[in-house]
């Protein structure tokens, strides 16, 4: 019998129900309702900041305010991180603690890395002068990148929480399902990153 | 699931990094905007796939679960819609 199909036996007969999530378990889908959620949240964030845009009567060249170059090494960055986390996973499931610490320890440095990159960004953006009130593009700008910054620090706090655990000798091979959820978070902060990327910076 | 995937995932990593290198190239091209606009789309999209399918080990997961993720698409569409309906209105008063 496949393993996503549970068997039920009434009487004589055996009836095949098929599990529509597979092995998933109630944590995992639990994570993806979340990222469902966020997603849609993102979402109008950035269709909000497109009507903006087209409604505009004017729309500055992203490239001329922003520090494109510095934030293509953040995107650099962010998904180096992803292969850390997915390496922690790996790492577990081959039974290697020290691996699952070290990969989770790289992912939350890359995320501190990533979220003091940003600070530096908005510090030099305020001292010439482009605050949220600047413009609506400036409006745009801020909201969409401080709702993905406070994203990356729950990500790194949540990392912090893990590794802590994983320092307790909580996690085993034949339980990956708290770095599985997690990954799953992270890996969606990148994936939105992706899309921020290049919405507000390049396009 | 394979234990050992450290190419693949390796492989993603720099599949990546070269998309996004090749997105920043894009606008020093010296073609319209609508069709740069077209291509960072379609890169961004591609990059948002290989982190899904690879990273989230979407592709390992059952079909209903993938088609539940697609449901927050037609909402952002219809929502989408509904705002450039308004737009003409927004600035009337």
């Amino acid at each position: 019998m496949n393993n996503n199909v549970k068997g039920i036996k009434n009487m004589n007969d055996t009836i095949a129900i098929r599990d529509p999530f597979g092995k998933a378990t109630t944590g995992k889908l639990g994570m993806w309702l979340f990222i469902i959620m966020d997603g849609l949240s993102f979402g109008g964030l950035l269709i909000g900041g497109a009507a903006l845009r087209v409604a505009a009567p004017s729309w500055p060249n992203p490239g001329e305010i922003l520090n494109i170059p510095l934030t293509g090494f953040n995107t650099f960055l962010l998904i180096c991180t992803s292969f850390t986390m997915v390496m922690a996973l790996n790492s577990l499931e081959k039974r290697s603690q020290s691996g699952l610490k070290k990969y989770l320890a790289l992912t939350m440095v890359g995320g501190i890395v990533f979220l003091g990159i940003q600070v530096y960004e908005y510090y030099h953006f305020f001292m010439d002068g482009f605050i949220p009130e600047t413009s609506i593009y400036a409006a745009v700008f801020y909201s969409t990148t401080c709702f993905h910054g406070l994203h990356v620090l729950s990500g790194v706090i949540y990392i912090a929480c893990v590794l802590y655990a994983a320092n307790q000798g909580r996690y085993t091979a034949d339980d990956t399902d708290h770095i599985e959820i997690l990954g799953l978070f992270w890996h969606f902060v990148d994936l939105i990153w992706i899309f921020v990327f290049t919405v507000i910076y390049l396009i | 699931m394979d234990n050992d995937q450290k190419r693949t995932y390796l492989y993603n990593a720099m599949w990546l990094t070269i998309l996004t290198i090749m997105e920043l190239g894009i606008n020093h091209l010296t073609t319209e905007k609508s069709i740069q606009v077209l291509l960072l789309l379609a890169f961004a999209i591609t990059k948002m796939i290989l982190v899904a399918t690879i990273y989230m080990h979407l592709r390992y997961e059952t079909k209903m679960l993938r088609r539940i993720l697609f449901i927050p698409i037609p909402a952002a569409i219809l929502f989408g819609w509904a705002l450039i309906y308004d737009l003409p209105f927004r600035w009337a008063i």
